[in-house]
């Protein structure tokens, strides 16, 4: 027998945010605003180029994504073979992503290979020339890879999801087909990279230890790009309809579990509900120990794991639950997330239950600072969003002050099951 | 010159300090006041190669058992989540490990946890029950409900056949992880779960004297447990070519092929790395190249190493594109296989192999959970100053060395090929 008296277990000291605050930016020559992330000890630089060029900007659908992905497949210099020989030699990585309101564009790069990783950078994203053959390509990779996407219950589950909180019509709803990927031409995302792909619409982030080092290089490569002065792009303000509340049901006959999601529409980040918002998410579904682990994973077995967020885009919310379960266990896990959401409507959160959400998010605040990579992730968030520098800041107080009345409010305002879309992706 | 040349060493250097605890645990402290954070690390030297043949994938839901509580702390979570921190676990082949990172005033709180369940764990047959259950939707949310899900599934009884590595870390099958029963979780617990089988790693903003006193006043009354060598069998050389074709749900056909290599700590190991670095390391590796965009035969074509201690596996990894025959594909992969051993890699792809281990290096070992992990894991395989050896070896690898491990490693006979087709709709 192991088990023995245990010595008195130690004073925990309350973790605290820390630093929220976020540095200003340092404007190149024509007024591109560079934000600077410096700490820690390694030679390595993060710069990032952020350009407003998401999905919502698209006429034509996929021209976003295709054109942030075409964007290292030919250069009016170099073809995709020599750019990609030309990256790899200098051990950097170049990665771009494109995602529902902007796009981006990451170096990571030894400090000392900056000069050639920034001469790249400028070329990938203001000279490509989409070559026919490459475009070809990419597309037949990119449409295979969507071939095998349709069988997961998940992404199926997602796409109706937003389909009916922003309507098919709209950018954030719209849903992906076949024809999508076979429509789509080189002049579509030439189009796209001519309208949107502006250095004076862009904003650039740099976190390492010594972030500065990386200001001539940028001033040289980027401050002479383009015309004009750089100037804050207008936030887009797509067109939405949002469907009747309810039930909705996607078959995938191969699948051995279901994705079950319920969602409801949320609110902006410039909301003065956001933050209170995010500590209710939390308490539902946000850690380990969350009512919805407790009960669907810790007492029922049903899952390996359920979570709860909210988030917004430019003009729309969103609040959703999503989990993998069984076949024969959807219906039960359904009812059982009526439950847990009717308790925190109607019971309400204990004051010990409190203080555990807000020493977690407090520990979560302080890893967002903690090291200059993570705090310029947070960042973008705040500059994509415009929702002020004070952002952290205004989450630390509200995670310390929120009462458990006020989390109750947020649960009746925002988690109305009548206002619940509950959708499955499974087999019939 | 020499000046330069130690300044670039130093920076891939993690300095540590070891002290040994009477009963077999050993501890190991990595400052770094750049955070403030820590991070404790506790792996145990046990895995799913510790399993017998018809009880796979327990070591795995032991390790949920870990989190389900003892008779002193009944949520684990709770004292975590109060601390700011947060925590979580992984289990291999190999080993199991148990991480929590918290802000650094709160280190003391992680050693009372951790020390705490190694002391004793409430195995009461309803949680265990529980968490069957949870792994089994574990188990097919990960492997059966996605397409692909189950290549490795097949790949690790067609590569071994009598090495536990023959069966993956989640189990064989479903049926081993529903009839585990709590008198074998108190056999394995009482093993396996003991300070003499474990190494405590500790990294982050704190002093290693008062981590090593603070690891004395936890852990060091806990009786230190029989540390039993391991006796596996030993893979026999694999004679001849072994092939499995199966149909599957999915849109594209993929092919998988692994070969025999040797351990993590062999000459093999860093060789082999850096080689399939050059083949598919990057966009501009060998594979993505010509077989993904010169020859359009796959879309997408990867080959890594499985990295486990025991001699493991290179596995190259592709989607054939569609109207692509898979015996075609599998030759060209054949055919630039055998090109590795009659020609040299050029100094070029050598470098660049090079470079992105050096940027990999930095980056990885920015986090001090990644520190505090690999130190533990090099701890365990002999010594955690391992981690600063790492560097040479890469460093040192010849194209000559590539050639001839390539040629050795990639005989037809020594390969297992998966082909995984789409059903016939």
């Amino acid at each position: 027998m192991r088990n023995k008296e245990i010595k008195g277990a130690p004073e925990i000291i309350t973790p605290s945010a820390g630093d929220t605050s976020l540095p200003e930016p340092v404007m190149l020559g024509n007024g591109v605003p560079v934000y600077m992330a410096g700490n820690g000890t390694v030679d390595l630089l993060r710069i990032e180029f952020v350009i407003p060029a998401g999905q919502v900007l698209e006429e034509v659908h996929l021209a976003a994504s295709t054109t942030s992905a075409m964007l290292t497949e030919g250069t009016l210099h170099h073809d995709a073979a020599t750019i990609n020989d030309l990256i790899d030699s200098t051990g950097a990585a170049l990665t771009h992503s494109s995602d529902k309101d902007t796009a981006g564009l990451v170096t990571v790069t030894l400090t000392r290979k900056l000069d050639d990783v920034m001469a790249l950078a400028s070329e990938v994203l203001f000279s490509p020339s989409f070559p026919e053959n490459e475009f070809r390509m990419l597309t037949d990779r990119r449409l295979q890879a969507f071939q095998t996407s349709r069988r997961r219950t998940s992404v199926i589950a997602r796409e109706a999801f937003y389909e009916a909180l922003c309507g098919s019509r709209s950018p954030y709803g719209r849903i992906t087909t076949e024809d999508d990927y076979r429509r789509l031409t080189t002049g579509d995302v030439r189009e796209f990279h001519r309208k949107h792909y502006r250095p004076v619409n862009m904003y650039v982030t740099v976190a390492g230890s010594e972030p500065w080092k990386a200001l001539p290089v940028l001033e040289k490569y980027f401050s002479g790009k383009g015309t004009g002065q750089w100037q804050k792009p207008p936030l887009p303000s797509p067109v939405l309809e949002t469907s009747e509340p309810g039930k909705i049901f996607r078959d995938l006959p191969t699948s051995v579990q279901s994705t079950v999601r319920v969602g409801w529409k949320g609110i902006t980040r410039n909301h003065p509900d956001y933050q209170a918002l995010q500590v209710a998410t939390m308490i539902l579904g946000g850690y380990f120990g969350s009512r919805l682990m407790r009960t669907i994973r810790e007492e029922k077995g049903y899952t390996y794991g359920i979570g709860a967020v909210a988030g917004a885009f430019h003009n729309i919310g969103y609040i959703t639950i999503m989990t993998d379960v069984a076949n024969a266990y959807r219906d039960e896990t359904l009812s059982e997330i009526r439950k847990e959401i009717e308790k925190l409507r109607t019971e309400g959160v204990s004051e010990e239950e409190m203080t555990l959400v807000r020493n977690h998010m407090m520990g979560e605040l302080a890893r967002i600072f903690d090291g200059p990579f993570s705090v310029a992730d947070a960042i973008r968030g705040i500059i994509d969003y415009e929702t002020g520098a004070d952002y952290y800041t205004r989450l630390a107080e509200t995670v310390k002050t929120i009462t458990p009345a006020r989390i109750m409010d947020i649960f009746n305002r925002y988690f109305n099951p009548g206002e619940a879309w509950e959708i499955i992706a499974g087999s019939r | 010159m020499f000046i330069l040349v130690s300044l670039t060493y130093f920076a891939y250097m993690i300095g540590f300090e070891r002290q040994i605890l009477d009963n077999g645990l050993r501890v190991i402290v990595h400052r770094d006041e750049g955070t403030p954070m820590v991070t404790t690390n506790i792996l145990y030297d046990a895995g799913s190669r510790d399993e017998e043949p018809d009880s796979t994938g327990f070591a795995h839901l032991f390790e949920h058992l870990m989190f389900e509580g003892t008779q002193n702390i009944p949520l684990f979570d709770v004292p975590v989540m109060m601390a700011g921190g947060e925590n979580n676990a992984f289990t291999n082949n190999d080993l199991t490990n148990y991480y929590i990172t918290l802000p650094a005033t709160n280190l003391e709180t992680a050693l009372w946890l951790e020390s705490d369940r190694m002391r004793g764990l409430d195995l009461a047959e309803e949680r265990l029950a529980n968490q069957k259950s949870v792994v089994t939707e574990e188990f097919r949310q990960r492997y059966l409900n996605q397409p692909y899900g189950d290549l490795l599934l097949l790949l690790r009884p067609l590569a071994y056949r009598v090495h536990p590595y023959r069966w993956p870390a989640i189990g064989m099958d479903i049926s081993h992880i529903e009839k585990a029963d709590s008198i074998s979780a108190k056999k394995f617990y009482d093993r396996f779960y003991t300070p003499s089988n474990a190494v405590l790693s500790v990294a982050g903003n704190v002093d290693p004297d008062r981590v090593f006193s603070l690891a004395e006043k936890w852990f060091g009354d806990i009786p230190s447990g029989v540390k039993t060598e391991r006796k596996l069998p030993v893979e026999p050389e694999q004679a001849e070519r072994r092939e499995l074709t199966v149909h599957r749900p999915v849109h594209a056909p993929h092919l998988l092929m692994a070969f025999h290599m040797g351990s993590r700590e062999s000459r093999d190991f860093y060789i082999l790395d850096l080689l399939t670095d050059i083949l598919a390391g990057c966009d501009s590796a060998r594979f993505p190249a010509i077989l993904v965009r010169k020859k359009e035969l796959f879309s997408e074509a990867d080959i890594y190493l499985s990295g486990e201690a025991d001699p493991g596996l290179v596995i190259f990894s592709g989607r054939i594109r569609d109207g692509i025959d898979v015996r075609k594909a599998e030759e060209a992969v054949r055919s630039e296989l055998d090109r590795l051993a009659s020609e040299r890699v050029i100094a070029a792809e050598l470098d660049k192999a090079r470079n992105r281990y050096e940027s990999h290096r930095l980056m990885q070992y920015i986090s001090v959970s990644n520190k505090a992990f690999s130190l533990a894991y090099h701890e365990v395989l002999g010594d955690a100053d391992g981690i600063n050896r790492e560097h040479e070896q890469y460093m040192s690898v010849t194209a000559e060395e590539i050639a001839s491990a390539a040629g050795l490693t990639f005989r037809p006979g020594n390969s297992s090929v998966i082909h995984y087709l789409p059903e016939k709709i």
